[in-house]
């Protein structure tokens, strides 16, 4: 067994954090796992991505075309892996954007993601989800993350549970911030299912 | 629990996940070692970063030294009176202490001594990446080379064990993957050891006299031998086998794990010879086990420093294996080998089926995304004021000479104010050079601890020369790039106890500079005309930047629950673009045709709403809604 996940986004932005919620879930579902991290220069708010590496593998960077789900913290790093995905990855968009400098300085605004997945083509799947409205209607944005893991679970054979995610967090946070990364968790799940099942799922309105 | 308090009070037995560098410092732990000190770098400073937190109640000394010699020469100290000790640097790091590591071979130590080099394939955070095994031929010493965290634990361990029996110093190499790669680590149970008891009872071996070292060159010979033997027996270098059998592979640390994966998912058939031991490595095994393969495959990352070791065994043995690696071509010289690089590799000569891949075409539209100054870096700050105060000035003749640390950032656009950089404490080595020897006026970077680490050499030397340059030290009371780790500059050390605090204008000043100037470079207003100023003066002079890393900042005010922002009011904004292109804070950009400040990125330093990068101004003091 092989199930390989990257975590896409912006240096800050919690790759290394999620990246790591899903490795200790992952041993807690009695696993093998091995994960990149990065660390120094690279996470001064450039590219940053993480591999977490389930089953029966040794190196934590996952050879191309081998990955299974892509949470993209950050619209266009999540389509930067792209290299990484087959026909049968999933790869999750969540609604942040970062302008990176280079496009300022010349000008310009955010490339439109949505034509650019139409020019992927549908050779792997591609899911727009707005994580920060779910996070927000758990209590707090910062909780994006959280949120695209739940509605992974829903989607995509990851073979960890929502149990074995929520006592990885109760490891992690305390408090307020453990309680909203809880429902953070259980409204990506819902929205997750419901996108599974059909076609006119409201959009999340960040409403608590 | 935090993850340092179960480095260090972890149960023997349980079952933890962790990064590479976390499992080293849980290895000093169970080793009892007593003495620990480094100077900061990637990919080494998570080491660091544990020690720091667990010192005081571990009962062990850590210490962040000035630099990487320095905190070789603490380790050896420790060493040579009876206490197990640490050094750990990044593969250049090595570089910097090499001078104290040769002799340190020559001269033996009483108790445990482990030097941990990080070297980087692929120069994620470095200037080069330079193979440092080398290192262990060049000083004698044993290397270990483990491939994943539990190993990076595990081989420490063995490390000071060998260490010891040797009396001499052991070299332990890990590479970026495996002190970044986080996996589950058994822990073990703790070394039933007193950590911290010392005293030197001197020997002259310790006196690298020639006289002296003439005779403990003998004596290393001895060593060295004993060396082989251990290598000849351990099991840190081991043999395995999948499938038939048939190909044979030495292999060693991050290269190891890439080629199991390959071997598994081509069903390849082979036995694996795993080098844990790099220096000396287990020559009469090596030969056996050429001899039973027709063919050999030599993957490690780097120089060929196995397969040159490998190569002359065969010849001198006279044994007829087929050896395949970088020499001959199968593999490629440089960067890391990830699972992708080593199929390609092996795809001709065993007939592997790949399917080819190209890169999916939308790849090209995506804009590259380089690492940044954090919004509201003082750096920021400081090279727009500089590069304004240079146009100013009236200088035609600039040189840029920078140096190692966030601010190395300054290099890419908008700023383009780096022409040279080579190494800790070059703006200065360098700077000085150009400054005597060229027609141009240097404007010199250096960072608070980089200034101390190695600029205050290469300052002196400028002065005494008569160099035409201009210092400008970027104090942000802070080592940033690495992770925000203390430096001489600050009132507390590396355990976080109160220590002595050098004054950098004292230093400056002392060295006879023609002028010095502090000034904050958030406060454009005054920070540009002391640089105008110091430009003006004859031979060496210094402006000291000072103001505190933007992490640390934050961290400050939102402890006390403030955390300012700054907007843009679109009806005085003349869209003159002044701040996206020329001041870029990656909290800025276009949106709509319009300028916006991302309220989730913007720190509120406020350099912004100064008219010198807004002179409409348009950016204001705003509200934040929440935090
Ligand atoms: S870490 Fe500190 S010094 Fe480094 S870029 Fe960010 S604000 Fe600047
Ligand atoms: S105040 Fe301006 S310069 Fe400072 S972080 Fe915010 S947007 Fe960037």
């Amino acid at each position: 067994m092989e199930y390989n996940i990257i975590i896409a986004g912006v240096g800050g932005q919690g790759v290394v954090t999620l990246g790591s919620l899903i490795a200790e879930a992952t041993m807690d579902a009695g696993l093998n796992v091995v994960m990149s991290e990065i660390h120094g220069l690279s996470q001064r708010g450039g590219s940053v991505s993480v591999d977490v590496r389930i089953g029966d593998v040794r190196s934590p960077i996952t050879p191309d075309g081998s990955a299974n789900l892509i949470i993209g913290l950050e619209g266009m790093e999540g389509f930067r892996m792209l290299g990484k995905a087959n026909a049968d990855t999933l790869l999750l968009v969540n609604s942040r954007r970062m302008t990176p400098v280079y496009l300022g300085i010349r000008g310009k605004e955010y490339p439109d993601l949505k034509e650019m997945a139409k020019a992927v083509g549908g050779t792997v799947r591609i899911l727009f989800i707005d994580g920060e409205n779910l996070a927000r209607e758990a209590g707090s944005e910062r909780a994006a993350g959280t949120a695209l893991l739940g509605a992974a679970l829903a989607m995509h054979e990851i073979p960890v549970s929502e149990n074995n995610v929520n006592s990885a967090l109760s490891r992690r946070f305390s408090g307020k911030i453990l309680a909203l990364n809880h429902k953070a968790l259980d409204l990506g799940m819902r929205y997750g299912a419901q996108l599974l099942k059909g076609s006119n799922v409201p959009v999340p309105t960040g409403k608590p | 629990m935090k993850i340092y308090d179960r480095v260090l009070d972890g149960l023997p037995g349980e079952k933890t996940l962790l990064l590479g560098n976390e499992a080293i410092a849980r290895g000093f732990v169970e080793a009892a070692g007593g003495v620990a000190a480094t100077y900061p770098g990637t990919p080494s400073s998570e080491v660091g970063d544990t020690l720091s937190e667990i010192a005081a109640r571990g009962g062990f000394y850590f210490e962040i030294s000035v630099n990487e010699k320095v905190a070789l020469e603490v380790a050896y100290s420790a060493a040579i009176s009876g206490i197990r000790s640490f050094a750990f640097m990044k593969h250049v790091g090595l570089n910097v202490a090499a001078d104290a590591l040769m002799s340190t071979a020559y001269s033996g130590v009483r108790a445990g001594m482990v030097v941990m080099t990080a070297d980087d394939p692929s120069m994620f955070s470095s200037q080069n990446e330079q193979d440092n095994r080398h290192y262990a031929e060049l000083s004698h010493l044993p290397m270990i080379e483990p491939s994943t965290p539990q190993e990076a634990k595990d081989y420490l361990i063995r490390a000071f064990e060998i260490s010891e029996k040797l009396a001499m110093p052991v070299l332990f190499r890990t590479t970026t993957r495996v002190s970044h790669m986080r996996a589950p680590v058994v822990m073990g149970p703790k070394e039933d050891r007193l950590a911290l008891m010392g005293t030197y009872p001197g020997h002259l071996a310790h006196v690298t006299l020639p006289s002296y070292s003439i005779k403990s060159r003998k004596a290393l010979s001895m060593r060295i031998s004993h060396a082989e033997v251990i290598s000849q027996q351990t099991d840190l270098n081991r043999l395995e086998v999948y499938g038939d059998g048939e190909y044979g592979f030495i292999t060693s640390g991050s290269a190891y794990n890439s080629l199991v994966d390959v071997i598994k998912s081509n069903s390849i058939g082979a036995e694996v010879l795993k080098v844990g031991m790099s220096n000396p490595i287990p020559e009469n095994r090596i030969a056996s086990f050429l001899m039973s393969h027709e063919y050999m495959f030599v993957v490690e990352e780097l120089d060929p420093y196995l397969e040159q070791k490998v190569r002359v065994i065969a010849q001198r043995e006279g044994i007829p294996a087929l050896i395949h690696g970088k020499l001959d071509g199968t593999f490629p010289e440089e960067y890391e080998y990830s699972a992708d690089v080593i199929e390609k590799a092996l795809a001709a000569p065993l007939k592997l089926n790949i399917k080819p891949r190209t890169a999916p075409a939308v790849l090209q539209q995506i804009p590259p995304r380089p690492p940044a100054l954090c919004p509201g870096c003082p750096h920021r700050a400081t090279y727009y004021a500089v590069k304004r105060a240079v146009r100013m000035s009236g200088l035609n003749n600039v040189t840029y000479s920078s140096d190692i640390g966030c601010y190395s950032l300054g290099a890419y656009e908008p700023f383009e104010m780096a022409d040279v950089l080579l190494e800790m404490g070059s703006s200065l080595g360098a700077g000085s050079g150009l400054g005597k020897l060229t027609d141009s006026r240097v404007v010199a970077f250096v960072g608070d601890s980089t200034f101390f680490h190695a600029g205050i050499p290469a300052l002196i030397n400028a002065v005494r020369t008569g160099s035409r340059m201009t210092l400008v030290v970027m104090d942000n009371s802070t080592t940033a790039m690495t992770g925000q780790q203390t430096n001489p500059g600050l009132a507390y050390d590396g355990m976080g106890n109160p220590s002595a605090q050098m004054s950098i204008e004292e230093i400056i000043r002392s060295t006879g500079v023609g002028s010095l100037e502090t000034a904050d470079p958030y406060d454009l207003k005054t920070f540009l005309p002391a640089v105008l100023r110091s430009l003006k003066s004859e031979g060496v002079s210094a402006v000291v930047a000072r103001r505190e890393c933007a992490i640390l900042r934050d961290r400050e005010i939102r402890k006390k629950g403030q955390m300012p922002v700054y907007v843009v009011d679109t009806k005085k904004c003349a869209l003159c673009m002044n701040c996206v292109t020329n001041f870029s804070c990656p909290a800025i950009d276009i949106k709509g045709g319009q300028i916006a400040i991302d309220p989730d990125l913007c720190d509120g330093c406020g350099v912004c709403a100064e008219p010198m990068v807004c002179p409409f101004r348009a950016i204001v003091s705003g509200e934040r809604n929440g935090i």
